[in-house]
């Protein structure tokens, strides 16, 4: 009887892509993304970076190393703090950042969809409006740390959801516009093989690109988290493994935009027809998404190595007056394409 | 008299096609540094830089020829070395003297090597190596004994060598090194 519960929680197709797809592939994802920003900017500035930890691996067991170094490390909480929003806020903005997943299809094969085939005509539109919550919980845990650093971190995250959130959804826009459909399978049934929405129409992509760099805490927007102005932003007063989470989440939300991204992008399982069965329906394509999410998530890691960071205003500046018409062009440009049927 | 209004003015904004091409520089120039890196971390026990002849090193006292003039004493700028006084027996008259020997305190030595050069006798020369290790730092005041021992050389003997050049791209590269010569 229980067993028959948990079973038919855990068969329930957007569970376990939550558990698997989200949470597994996306720890590991920032695992070797944190590893490769920080390997990469090191290639860049001519430096080592880290290494000893394990030196055939080129330091990637350093990474595990802090990790568990963060898993093990004393929660310290100030007495001054807003307890219940201090401590909810990391854990449940980590657990709506990995949500998206759960109504994302990494096949054209129906059977192995998360949701009925009803529902799935709004998926872009259902994973969209959850990438908007998480940074509303840096906000709060900012806010409720009681410290004037968290309070002006918490501040310049709102400054740039404001600033970011119309640009990646006009971007995601565009794309389906062009399709004529918010079903994110047939998004990327549409592109195969090669008419990647990334060649179509580049002006939406770099403007989602933009966006999600902006919206992660990548580098040339790394401003919230920046540490030689607000020591860690919003989580300044964390320690531990809530600070993991804090930081871990930027990583996750940034693998899940990858995914998004490689959908309507770069054409999902493109150049693959998943068949029958459980392999080549749904292992092989969902594992050819998650490697083109990664290499989007390494590409924004490499700029760290070549950028430095902007000012607040010179962010909200890039944001309004370069990239909001960049994304009205590509929506603009994705409307023509499905006029002539390009698309 | 009242202080002049200071007009605040912002630097002029360059065109779109400037910031773009600038942006994609700096991306190609990343990039160039990504695909081929040139690093020079000395990774240490792996490897050691191989120093050149007539390195300044540890120095070393050569009793026999030191006419005991004490100027290595008076010129060291960091005032490491000084001069002792111990009875020395004279071969020709049997009789006992005192007589002046520098020593030297490794704490203050700043390798500079002015002693040796202003040493009229040659009685100080540098070892060609800097890698002694102590284990405490008693142990770095050296007396007349110690000062005409060469010390034990402790560098990453088991690493290969490497010495740095100066490249015109890059500035500063690592090439290996033949030991020897």
């Amino acid at each position: 009887m229980v067993l028959d519960v948990v079973e038919a929680i855990l068969g329930f197709p957007p569970v376990w892509q939550v558990l698997v797809v989200g949470f597994g592939f996306s720890l590991l994802v920032s695992v070797v993304a944190v590893w490769f920003e920080r390997k990469t900017a090191a290639r860049v500035q001519r430096r080592l970076g880290p290494y000893w930890a394990s030196p055939r691996l080129g330091g990637l067991l350093h990474l595990v190393a802090d990790m568990l170094r963060y898993a093990f490390q004393q929660v310290i909480i100030p007495r001054g703090v807003d307890m219940t929003p201090f401590l909810v806020a990391p854990i449940v903005g980590m657990v709506i950042s990995i949500l998206p997943v759960a109504v994302v299809p990494f096949t054209s094969n129906p059977q192995y969809w998360p949701l009925p085939p009803g529902a799935m005509e709004y998926s872009l539109l259902i994973a969209l409006a959850i990438t908007t919550l998480p940074p509303i919980f840096i906000v709060a845990a900012g806010w409720a740390s009681n410290n004037k650093f968290a309070v002006i971190g918490g501040l310049r995250e709102a400054f740039i959801i404001t600033a970011y959130e119309l640009i990646a959804i006009l971007g995601f826009l565009a794309v389906a516009a062009a399709v004529g459909s918010f079903n994110l399978a047939v998004i990327a049934e549409a592109q195969n093989p090669v008419k990647w929405f990334m060649l179509l129409n580049p002006l939406a992509f770099l403007a989602v690109i933009i966006a999600v760099a902006m919206s992660t805490s990548a580098f040339p927007f790394e401003i919230p988290e920046s540490e030689s102005e607000v020591v860690a932003g919003p989580f300044t007063e964390y320690s531990g493994l809530l600070y993991a989470l804090n930081m871990g989440g930027a990583y996750m939300r940034r693998f899940i935009y990858g995914i998004l991204i490689a959908l309507t992008f770069m054409g999902g399982w493109a150049p693959y027809n998943p068949g029958e069965g459980i392999f080549a329906g749904y292992i092989v394509p969902s594992l050819i998404v998650t490697v083109k999410a990664l290499i989007i998530v390494l590409a924004i890691s490499f700029l760290r190595a070549v950028y430095g960071r902007y000012r607040l205003d010179q962010a909200l500046d890039i944001a309004w007056r370069l990239t909001l018409p960049l994304a009205l062009l590509g929506l603009a440009l994705g409307i023509i394409q499905a006029f002539i049927g390009l698309a | 008299m009242a202080p002049k209004p200071a007009v605040k003015t912002l630097p002029r904004r360059g065109s779109l096609i400037d910031g773009v091409k600038g942006n994609l520089q700096a991306l190609i120039v990343g990039l160039k540094y990504f695909l081929d890196p040139k690093r020079f971390t000395l990774v240490y026990p792996k490897e050691y830089s191989k120093l050149p002849k007539g390195y300044r090193g540890f120095i070393i006292l050569n009793k026999q020829k030191c006419i005991s003039c004490a100027a290595c004493a008076r010129i060291c700028p960091s005032a490491a070395m000084k001069m002792i006084r111990i009875p020395v027996k004279d071969p020709k008259t049997g009789k006992t003297r005192m007589k002046q020997y520098p020593v030297i305190n490794y704490q203050r030595c700043i390798f500079c090597g002015y002693c040796v050069d202003v040493c009229p006798t040659e009685a100080l020369y540098h070892v060609p190596y800097h890698d002694v290790v102590y284990e405490n730092l008693s142990e770095m005041f050296w007396d007349l004994e110690t000062f005409q021992k060469e010390p034990e050389y402790k560098t990453a003997k088991e690493g290969s060598p490497v010495k740095f050049l100066i490249h015109e791209e890059y500035g500063l590269i690592k090439v290996p090194a033949e030991e020897g010569g």
